[in-house]
Formats: structure tokens, sequence, C-alpha cells
């Protein structure tokens, strides 16, 4: 190393002089950003009537609520419950395996190097982008009004804003994927079902299977939501039994909903990595 | 016979290969030197049809590979089989399936697209990689192989298309000097054994010296070599070397690649 006193600063700074006289703008960006997020948060509590009074009579109240939650019991509606649950995981399930067989096709689509031209590509973009952009509740209250109250409503709305959010997320995986290994196909005289079948396919089927496997994740808790404004399910019950102020029902609830997410959290980790592979996770 | 005719490719302005000709007859062991940026890897790739030319024409025992489309093209591109430089494997796939994509003209799309291999293609693919001493590997990953190994998967591949010619662009560059050797090797003895043409882009001279019966040189995407590598004075490959290099270097010496022990040939190739 060159020693600190030994350095001809002056030379360095007029060859480099990008290096050494940052301008104004660009020294104070990071704190004048901190300032205004902050002026945005405080605005935020403001406008919003945040007090932290209403916050501590909310406190006593959330005590006895969660008093009167102990011991969690079911009563004897135990098997409608477990119906119930079984429901809305069935929603999760087929609500993102429709919302993958769908995306799957119109990912290829969006995806750069397998469309190249940014005319066809740029509508199905924006289509998936527009789609994803309207939650899964919003969908379920429109599919509620469309098909009537119930799981296939729910279906339907995960279903299609997943679609959107799959879609996008394949044509990205798709596009990340490794040119040469494709190449190796064509060059020895693969056709473009070849290609994307043996050259693609295996690249990106594990990240596919892993966002696929961390979406029913997630959907098991959006069904339980779309569940409470009708579309079945165990939030169904969930909101029936907050009505009625049947806390010890509502814990049972609650707790149920926690151990299924857990149970497909842990089952789909393991799956995740039987996918993936030992040699990708190290 | 192969004839490439006035053969160009343009990027935007910039001539990749610029009006190259020459003729190879069957059976051949052709290198292709020249330095990176050459031209070479691009003329490979436009006889295999992977790149598009902007003018010229390539002709194979008569018949105009430029103008083939579709199914025809899809023959044309397992006849003429290519061999990379990253070797090109499917990693997720298993080394027999990999061996077995060299047959996908050949078989029924419903069928491979199902991966219902014919048994005789399953046997043409196990025997390939029986010569290169890695049928035990046939259910292993590709991409747990050896760069060495994945390269003789890739020639088991290229094989079992029943090519006429094998384009091998810098096989060698990724290898050690064992695998070097072991892969070089591979396609000497595919040449002599078999016959089929071989075209191969290399660096290093001195392989290209040991290996080929006849050098094309290319120097800013023109053809300024091709002779029996014993033409191939000292004096004309520093030109071939630097000549490039002072253009596009602005004057910086470039090294002829270092010496890359290859022993005389003899039990390996005759193998
Ligand atoms: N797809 C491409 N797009 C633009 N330029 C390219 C492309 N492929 C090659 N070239 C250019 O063409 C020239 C020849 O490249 P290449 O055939 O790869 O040479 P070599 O294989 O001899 O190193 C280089 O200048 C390279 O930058
Ligand atoms: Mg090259």
């Amino acid at each position: 190393m060159t020693k600190r006193s030994m350095l001809e600063t002056d030379g360095l700074r007029a060859r480099y002089p990008d290096v050494f006289n940052r301008p104004v703008s660009s020294r104070l960006a990071w704190p004048s950003m901190l300032a205004g997020a902050l002026a945005i948060f405080v605005f935020g509590l403001i406008h919003l009537g945040f007090s932290p009074i209403r916050m501590l009579n909310g406190i006593h109240q959330l005590g006895w609520i969660s008093l009167m939650m102990l011991p969690p019991n079911p009563g004897a509606s135990l098997p409608l419950y477990l119906r119930a649950l079984g429901e809305t995981l069935s929603i999760a399930l087929l609500g993102t395996t429709l919302a993958a067989v769908f995306a799957f096709p119109v990912s290829l689509l969006a995806a750069k190097n397998i469309v190249p031209s940014n005319f066809f590509r740029f509508p199905i973009r924006r289509f998936l982008d527009t789609i994803r952009g309207v939650d899964t509740l919003i969908w379920a209250l429109v599919w509620i009004n469309v098909v009537g109250l119930g799981p296939f409503a729910g279906v339907l709305a995960i279903a299609l804003s997943d679609f959107g959010a799959l879609g996008k997320l394949f044509s990205e995986a798709i596009e990340g994927a490794d040119r040469k290994q494709v190449e190796g196909i064509r060059a020895s005289g693969g056709n473009a079902l070849h290609e994307i079948r043996f050259g693609l396919m295996p690249q990106v089927f594990p990240v596919i299977a892993g966002q696929m496997l961390y979406f029913f994740e997630s959907n098991t808790r959006s069904a339980t939501i779309i569940g409470i404004v009708g579309a079945g399910g165990i939030g169904l019950q969930l909101a029936e039994q907050i009505r009625v102020l049947e806390w010890q029902k509502v814990s049972f609830l609650i707790l149920m909903i926690l151990i299924a997410v857990a149970m497909i959290d842990w089952i789909s980790g393991k799956l995740r990595f039987a996918i993936i592979g030992p040699r990708a996770v190290a | 016979m192969l004839v490439v005719e006035g053969l160009t490719c343009r990027f935007g302005t910039k001539a990749a290969v610029d009006n190259a000709s020459f003729s190879i007859p069957p059976g051949s062991f052709v290198g292709v030197i020249g330095r990176s940026g050459a031209g070479k890897s691009t003329m490979l790739r436009m006889i295999n049809r992977l790149a598009q030319p902007t003018s010229g024409r390539i002709l194979f025992e008569g018949e105009d590979v430029t103008a083939l489309r579709g199914r025809e093209l899809r023959q044309w591109r397992a006849r003429s089989a290519m061999i990379f430089q990253q070797f090109n494997l499917v990693g997720r796939l298993d080394v027999l399936t990999n061996v077995l994509m060299g047959r996908l003209a050949e078989i029924p799309a419903w069928r491979s697209l199902a991966q219902l291999w014919p048994e005789q293609d399953r046997a043409l693919a196990m025997s390939a990689l029986e010569q290169f001493d890695i049928a035990s590997l046939a259910a292993q990953r590709a991409d747990q192989l050896s760069g060495g190994q994945q390269q003789r998967v890739a020639i088991a591949r290229a094989l079992v298309q029943q090519p006429d010619i094998i384009l091998a662009d810098e096989p060698i560059a990724s290898l050690d000097p064992r695998n070097t050797r072991v892969v070089m090797d591979a396609l000497l003895r595919i040449n002599k054994h078999f016959g089929i043409t071989v075209l191969c882009n290399l660096h290093s001279l001195d392989l290209a010296r040991t290996y080929c019966d006849r050098l094309i040189g290319m120097a800013a995407g023109r053809v300024v070599f091709d002779d029996v590598p014993a033409m191939l004075t000292d004096h004309i490959a520093r030109e071939l070397y630097d000549l490039e290099a002072n253009d596009v270097m602005g004057g910086a010496p470039v090294h002829v690649p270092a010496n890359v022990d290859v022993p005389a040939l003899g039990t390996a190739a005759a193998a």
C-alpha cells in the first residue's frame, strides 16, 4: 500500500474531479430524502387521527377480549370448522393452480427472450399488471356478484389476481434463464417447443414451483380473508363468530388457521428443497 | 463438400465476417484460427444457421443451406453439429437426456416432448457415451459434471446427430490442459474413425498445428490465410495476430496463446 502522506492528492484531484468534488445535490440527496420521509410519516399520523389515548383505551378492551377467548373451545362445531378449513385450503390450492396454469403460457408471451418484439409484448405486460393491480379482496367482491356467494367465487378471485402476479413472475424467471442451454437445443435441431420443453422448462421449473408454493401459503391467508366477505371457508365462520361475540370459538378458529398455515409453511419448505435440490441451496 | 461463398455477417455497420469464401472436402480436420473478435464464432454459427448471414451462400453437397426453413433447417442443424466453448448442455437434465437432444430432428415431436425415446435412440446415446468413457454418468445431472466431462457429453450429443460435419467453437477454451487433450483427441477420433468433417475454432496455434490438416486464418472478419499448417510460418502467424492487434488495440502487443503441452499423436488418436 502507498502511505497516505505520500499520495499526491492534488494530482489525483485534478485527474478525477468527479470523485473529489461531488456536487452539493448528490451530497444532500440522502438527508433530504430522510427528512421528506419523516415529514410524510408525521403528516400521516396527524391526518389519520392517531391518538395514544385511544390506543390505551383500546388495549384495555383488547385485554378483556383476550381473557374471554380463554380457553379456545369449538363447542359442538368442530366438524363444521374442519370442513370449513378444508374448504379454505381447497380454495387456495385450486385458485393457485388455476392461476399458474393460465399464467404460464401467457408468461412465455410476456418474456423478452421468447417474444422479442416490444410491440406484441407490451400489451400483454400491461394486461398482467392491470389484473395484478386489483387486490384479491376486490376480485372476490366482484365474483360474488357474478357467480353468487360461496367458495367458487373465492377460487375465481384468487385465480384471477394471482394470474397477473404469477404471469409477471414467471416471465421474469423465463427472461433470467440461461440462453446457452436453449441454444444447445436449437443447434441440435430442436423446434420451438423443444426449446421450451428441454431448454427452458428445466431451468424455470424450480423457480415456478417455488413461487407457486409460496403463493399457496399466502393464499391460505387470503382465502380466509375473502371468506369473511362471503367467499366461503373458515373466514365465513370466523366473521360469524366475531359478530355474535363467541370469543372462545373465535380463538379456536384463529388457532386452527395458525396451525394450518404453519403446517403448509413446513411442508412447502420441504417440497421446495426437494424440487430445487441440494445443489442450488448450497 | 462444404462450400462457403462470399459469406458476410454484419452487426449494425460492423462486419463480423466479411466476404469469406472457402470450400472444405469431406473428412478434413480444419482449424479456424485468429484473434478474439476475428469472426470465428460468427462464421461457425452462420454455417449451423444460429446466426443469419447478411449476404453470401453456404452450400453443402450442392444444396444451398442458407435458404432452408422449418423442418429442413432443423435437419441441417442436426447434420452440422455444433460444439460450444461453454458446452451448452441443459444443466438440470441428466446426461442421457442431454445426449438424446441430438435425436430431436429425427424423432416425431410428440414422442420427444413426452420423453418416450425409442429404444434404438437410447442405445445410440449410450454407445456414444461409452465411446468417451462416460456411460456410467448417464443418470447424473449435467451440471454436476466437471468441464471435461460436460464437453464429452456435448460431443456425444453431436455424435448421435449422425452429422456430416462437426462445428466446434473453441471447444477447449474452458478446459485444463489434460481435458484439452482428451477433448481434442475425441474430435480427432470422430474425424478419423467416422470420416466426419471437423471445423474447429481454436485460439491456440500449437493445438491448431498439432491436430488440423488445414488452417483457415481470420482477421477482422476476413479470411487471410488458408493452407496446410506447414505453410503457416511464424512470420505469418505473428502477422495474423498482430495485424489486428494494431488495428484494434492501438499497437499493444498480443501474445500468441501459451503453449499447451500436447504430446505427439499416436496411441490416443488411433484408439
Ligand atoms: N450478436 C452480436 N451482436 C453484435 N456484435 C456481435 C455479435 N456477435 C459477434 N459480434 C461481433 O462480431 C465480431 C466477431 O465476433 P466473433 O465471431 O465472436 O469473434 P471470435 O469468435 O473470433 O472471437 C466481434 O467484434 C463481436 O463483437
Ligand atoms: Mg468466439
